[in-house]
């Protein structure tokens, strides 16, 4: 008790009353503390994990969710001439032989950092399940609940300590709404969910107390816990204390979903839509190492008037999507930063009724940009109408399983849930090779 | 009984004695147990021929006696919580519970922690029992009890009280519903059934038949309804959460790591489930006919039969229904599931009244006794006898099968009666060790039970715990008010679980290899929640009462008492002193609002410990 003596011996801090840090100074829990949550610092981390702990919070995930399914027809798949190829053309890309929509222009421009896959077959055509099974990799198994594709990558890239959180969705819209689950992998992987307000829940100072007041008594909880935590060898005891540990920073990261503390010209760069600053808030996060960013852009389920709806959708997409990846390039996050625009299905090749596209889940499109994929590169084909794959057929495991290679996770690492081996990506799945780096 | 023994120097010398003195009296508390009541032939039997060492060790203790000063003292008085053999004079299953698990650690050499203190006896029993922390005023009228008697005086209050039914209730409902922690009308059916004392096996007949009903019968339909909508959830949720075995993976094929389940055996158990349906009316209905056909990964089509757990065939006395009238009931049955005044169709056979039947009747594995045996056990010390607890099979056995299996038999016995089994639990010396772990070396294995758990409250356990914590020592009844009025206690205790419901939602509900979110620490860190309730200053607030306190050692005695229950050691004695400063009023309030909020907050606070 140091700090005791400290305090003894200072009567400016009594006069005061406010300031208690130096009393304080050395209670907080250091890294060792904060390791100690993890279960396998319980038998002591090999060197080889305290390199690829290091190495966490290095490589990043952005998400950009097409909440209702986009048409692969108006995006990354286009049939001009075909029977129900709709108006819209198909433009080339600054890579030869590359064609996609005439409605994502800059798109075309940076295909050399993109990697589009045009033969998803996954089968299930409603939202719900849909979204469940391409958000998780698969769907749930009676008694096992599966984590997603976010909760995975906290729980792999990011770091334990983190002051950032790991997994962040944006969602504004009321469509479609979905919060996202880290399932069997608990609340610690629970994605930081912002739908109605853009800055995270209890994240600001509260009126009544000064920053300083805030902070020692944060210390003060650190310093009378000990008691309890020394003689408890209990992973969910040491998470305890990780969570508080974690609180300054997550205030602090607060910030980062400020975009005004942007300079005027990166914001025009990204536009005043919604999206744009949403996409703009995922850099921030991401360069301030959080690994996963989930960004949602709804209502794309244009059972009515498709065009029009993936005229309007298809602009913000391909503008924010080229902003982001711009951003991404020029400050070398690119490298360590994968883009994925995916949603829970494609739309029909055939044109209904209300010339709308409908759910379709058997032939159908997303596109990878960024870490670990090889750019310039269109993987399967569907056949001339649309209507099945005709070559390199994806399942959304198989794609669960290129993503998680492409920022360097091994898909087959097994989590055991109770007495169940429960690999990354589903039994069966294989990476697709031609368009990772 | 001689607690004397250890302070022997002579006898410390040898490494086997804490292990003979343990037996001996063991043996010797039992035998003393027994003198006090009538001594069947039986008990006499049982007595001597229960173990193979039993003369060994008794030589042995004799030994023991004979050689220290005090072993005319009478033998079947406890002096305090630590002495050993407590738990083995007061309850036939807290003794049984302690024979095999200190017998197994001794056999393999497993160190076995002391016992907890009184205050931390006190914490763990209420929450365990009352779903909440003890108050002030609780620990007061514990520590005041003669101390042989006090555990069991503790035990039976707690029994008594409303705040056993509420728990057990929000403990069955977190196992049986853990997807819908709020579902009013299941929720509302558990605290009738509990407070009714219903035994589980009828519990688990009225979930299962799901009869419909008015008022607060009608809740038991909601395990099934909940689920209706997807047979393979009633299938597998039931084997899981009444039976302790999770047979899912045999859906697709044979259990890949466990030889006891089949396919056979999975869709076994939905053919008990396929003709469940919900009527326009929610209403859990059965169709007059239906079966389950599977395809075996030898690709081979297969008729499911009426199969339970243990492989024991159920025969389907469904009868024959030709063609047309076939046709006709899937009509009826189609405008039960459409219309809200069809008519009903008589069912002449129903096989979850069949799954009922064979569960009841399984006297071989006893599955439905031994999972909520595991399940109460886990609840209660931290890790299922079978852990994990829906992995009951061969592949995976009990660290203490004979325990498991005769507290199984014994709840049978005593016509499935979780009172008895909770009683029995609690007042066990396993269940009463400490949890510090003091050594360098790695602690024993959570199946030893040879080290105190510490666990995560639940949702529900936390929120009524602040909502004690928050108010001060006086403005909760005393015992005895409490005990002269009961009426008014209930009505209070009400109060508190709906003021609980109001915040549980803040907090994750525990599982395996549980983790605190950050969000719950930022919670606590600046919600407007914790900031204007629990650090609300009043007379009747803990921070009113601390903040009157006339000098620091007072004010620390409240802010442990209070929320820690306990008194502070002299080093947290000193931090109050150097925290609280003699300043002006508004200083003094957040001060005092610093320490309490830092407590609530603590991990000390968070765990049952």
């Amino acid at each position: 008790m140091t700090g005791r003596k400290r305090l003894a011996g200072s009567p400016d801090l009594s006069s005061s009353g406010l300031s208690r840090r130096g009393f304080l100074g050395g209670a907080t829990v250091g890294v060792g503390g904060v390791l100690a949550a993890d279960m396998r610092a319980v038998n002591g981390l090999r060197a080889e994990e305290i390199a690829s702990e290091l190495r966490r919070g290095e490589k990043h995930v952005i998400l950009l969710w097409l909440a209702g399914g986009a048409s692969q027809l108006e995006t990354w798949d286009p049939k001009p001439g075909a029977k129900n190829g709709g108006p819209f053309g198909a433009i080339s890309t600054n890579v030869a032989g590359i064609e996609v929509s005439e409605l994502l222009p800059q798109a075309a421009q940076r295909m050399h950092q993109t990697a589009i896959i045009r033969s998803l077959n996954t089968k299930i055509a409603d939202h719900g399940r849909g979204a469940d099974l391409m958000e998780r990799g698969r769907l749930d198994d009676p008694g096992l609940k599966y984590p997603d594709l976010g909760a995975v990558v906290a729980r792999e890239l990011g770091r334990l300590e983190s002051t950032v959180p790991d997994y962040v969705s944006l969602y504004t819209s009321t469509e479609g709404r979905r919060k996202g689950t880290s399932g069997f992998l608990g609340a610690r992987y629970a994605p930081l969910f912002l739908a109605e307000q853009m800055s995270p829940p209890n994240s600001a100072l509260h009126e009544s107390l000064s920053l300083d007041q805030h902070r020692d008594r944060a210390a003060l909880r650190d310093l009378l816990s000990k008691r309890f935590t020394a003689d408890r060898r209990n992973s969910t005891v040491g998470s305890h204390n990780s969570a508080y540990q974690r609180v300054q920073g997550m205030m602090a990261s607060a910030e980062l979903f400020n975009v005004e503390q942007e300079p005027a010209d990166v914001r025009a760069r990204y536009g005043p839509t919604q999206f744009g600053e949403q996409c703009l808030i995922a850099r921030r996060l991401v360069e301030a190492g959080v690994p996963f960013v989930k960004v949602a852009r709804a209502w794309w389920d244009s059972h009515g008037q498709n065009f029009e709806t993936h005229m309007e959708l298809c602009a913000d997409l391909d503008h924010c999507m080229s902003a982001l990846l711009d951003d991404l390039q020029e400050r070398g996050l690119l490298e360590k930063t994968l883009v994925i625009t995916l949603g829970e299905f494609g739309r029909t090749p055939t044109i209904n009724a209300s010339l709308g596209r409908d759910h379709f889940a058997s032939a159908w499109s997303c596109s990878l940009s960024g870490m670990g994929i090889r750019g310039g590169v269109v993987h399967g084909a569907t056949e001339p109408e649309g209507q099945t794959v005709a070559d390199g057929e994806v399942s959304a495991g198989d794609l669960f399983a290129t993503i998680l290679s492409a920022v360097g996770i091994d898909f087959t690492h097994e989590y055991m849930v109770g007495a169940r081996p429960t690999p990354l990506a589903d039994f069966g799945s294989t990476p697709i090779e031609t368009v990772l780096a | 009984m001689n607690p004397d023994c250890h302070s022997d120097p002579r006898l410390r010398t040898t490494s086997v004695f804490p292990v003979v003195n343990y037996l001996f009296t063991t043996l010797v508390s039992r035998a003393a147990d027994n003198v006090l009541k009538p001594w069947p032939d039986a008990a006499f039997e049982n007595f001597f021929s229960f173990r193979p060492f039993v003369v060994t060790t008794l030589l042995l203790g004799l030994l023991c006696i004979a050689r220290q000063s005090k072993a005319d003292e009478p033998v079947a008085v406890a002096s305090n919580e630590s002495a050993p053999q407590q738990s083995l004079l007061v309850d036939e299953l807290a003794r049984q519970i302690d024979i095999a698990v200190d017998e197994q650690n001794a056999a393999s050499g497993v160190p076995v922690v002391e016992q907890a203190d009184a205050d931390v006896i006190l914490r763990r029993t209420t929450l365990d029992l009352a779903g909440r922390i003890p108050t002030a005023r609780e620990r007061e009228w514990y520590l005041q009890l003669p101390a042989e008697q006090r555990r069991q005086l503790l035990v039976d209050r707690l029994l008594g009280l409303p705040d056993f039914d509420f728990h057990l209730r929000n403990s069955l409902d977190e196992l049986l519903l853990p997807n819908r922690p709020n579902d009013g009308e299941f929720r509302e059916y558990l605290l009738t059934a509990v407070q009714a004392q219903r035994s589980w096996s009828q519990m688990f007949q009225e979930m299962m038949l799901a009869a419909p009903a008015e008022g607060p019968e009608k809740g038991a339909a909601q395990f099934l309804k909940s689920r209706v909508r997807e047979l393979d959830d009633l299938t597998n949720d039931t084997a899981v959460m009444f039976f302790g075995v999770n047979i899912s993976c045999a859906k697709c094929h044979d259990h890949p790591l466990v030889s006891d389940w089949k396919q056979d055996h999975y869709y076994g158990m939905q053919a008990f489930f396929n003709r469940t349906f919900s009527s326009k009316k929610n209403e859990l209905l059965e169709k007059p006919f239906g079966s389950v056909r599977f395809k075996t990964t030898e690709g081979e089509d297969r008729d499911a039969a009426l199969m339970f757990l243990t492989g024991a065939v159920v025969a389907d006395q469904t009868p024959e229904y030709s063609d047309e009238e076939r046709k006709q009931l899937d009509e009826k049955i189609r405008n039960l599931e459409q219309k809200d005044d069809a008519e009903t169709v008589p069912v002449s056979f129903s096989p979850r009244r069949a799954l009922i039947d064979a569960a009841l009747a399984d006297q071989e594995q006893l599955y439905l006794a031994r999972n909520i045996v595991n399940r109460t056990w886990e609840r209660l010390l931290g890790t299922g006898i079978v852990d994990p607890p829906d992995q009951m099979h061969s592949g995976n056995p009990a660290s203490h099968p004979q325990l498991l299996r005769s507290l199984a038999e014994d709840l049978v016995a005593h016509n499935y009666d979780l009172r008895r089994l909770i009683r029995g639990i609690v007042l066990s010396q396993a269940y009463s060790r400490s949890g510090r772990w003091t050594s360098e070396s790695v602690p024993p294995g959570s199946q030893t039970f040879a080290v105190g758990a510490s666990r995560a409250m639940t949702p529900r356990q936390l929120a009524a715990s602040l909502m004690v914590a928050a108010r001060s020592a006086e403005s909760w009844p005393t015992v005895e008010e409490t005990t002269a009025n009961p009426e008014e206690w209930l009505k209070r205790r009400t109060d508190l679980e709906n003021q609980a419901n109001g915040w549980m939602r803040e907090f994750e509900q525990p599982g395996e290899d549980f983790q605190i979110a950050v969000d719950e620490a930022l919670f606590f860190s600046n919600s407007e929640r914790v900031q204007n309730d629990l650090l609300r200053d009043g007379g009747d607030r803990i921070v009113g009462a601390v903040k009157a306190a006339e000098t620091p050692e007072q004010a620390a005695e409240i802010l442990w008492a209070v929320i820690n229950s306990r008194s502070p050691d002299e080093n947290e004695q000193q931090i109050v002193r150097d925290w609280i400063s003699g300043e002006d009023e508004q200083q003094r309030l957040t001060q005092v609002q610093s320490l309490v909020w830092a407590l609530l907050a603590g991990a000390e606070f968070r765990f049952n410990y």
